[in-house]
């Protein structure tokens, strides 16, 4: 069995608790395990604030999401035409091994979605940032 | 998203439930500060009931430990549930601020 949800987010902060309870409801027709919902929504949310936060210089923009159920796997895409950003890439690697002291604030975001989910594909494609995940069950 | 407190023999035992996420981070972040602010000498976070983090409420963690070494006063986190302590481990906070797996540990340790 395969199920699909599309959804076209807004450039805007309260959008995530949309895309929450949009994935909670997807994820319990899917019937996933708790921890897979946890993986999602905080994928979506990494990424997406990234999206909102820095992928547009102004105004209020467009991008999609889409989720793609599987018996065997989950995969989420991503597509936005903001700045090119490869998270694989032009994501710094954040010192986990820091003293409390030496520890900067920020940058776990996308480290927590490269290290939660089994693959992370990027490609920039006519003018957009294509990133697909997947999470095998 | 809710965070109660109240003190245990000199720890300020924090309770946070529900989402901490990058809508409600800062109202998080006020939260905290309130509560460093009353301590005396440690403060312990119990996750029992929160049920989601992101890296927005994480960074919030951070600036409280942080924070809290600096006025030399303890920190600890108690009852983790698996998602929570995955994001725990993966960003190495358990390797910076002591995991306890219940509360009463928790407020023994900081106490000791």
């Amino acid at each position: 069995m395969s199920a699909r949800l599309s959804l076209t987010v807004k450039t805007q902060a309260d959008e995530l608790a949309r895309i929450t309870a949009a994935v909670e409801d997807f994820g319990e027709q899917q019937d996933w395990p708790p921890d897979l919902v946890f993986r999602v929504n905080l994928a979506l949310e990494e990424l997406g604030m990234n999206i909102m936060n820095h992928g547009y210089d102004a105004g209020l923009h467009e991008f999609e999401i889409t989720l793609i159920s599987e018996d065997d796997s989950l995969t989420i895409e991503i597509v936005d035409g903001g700045r090119p950003f490869d998270p694989l890439h032009d994501a710094k690697q954040p010192d986990v091994g820091a003293a409390i002291e030496d520890r900067p604030i920020g940058g776990l975001g996308v480290y927590f979605v490269r290290e939660m989910m089994d693959e992370m594909h990027y490609k920039r494609e006519r003018g957009k940032n294509h990133l697909t995940l997947v999470s095998r069950r | 998203m809710n965070t109660k407190w109240e003190s245990h023999d000199g720890a300020i035992v924090a309770t946070v439930d529900g989402r901490v996420d990058g809508a409600n981070a800062h109202e998080f972040q006020e939260a905290l500060e309130a509560v460093i602010k009353a301590s005396e000498s440690a403060v312990i976070l119990d996750f029992e009931q929160l049920s989601y983090i992101s890296s927005a409420g994480l960074r919030v963690v951070l600036l409280a430990a942080k924070e809290l070494r600096k006025q030399s006063k303890q920190f600890a986190v108690c009852s983790l549930a698996g998602s929570i302590l995955e994001v725990f481990k993966i960003s190495g906070f358990d390797q910076i601020i002591p995991v306890h797996s219940t509360q009463a540990e928790a407020i023994a340790a900081v106490n000791a």
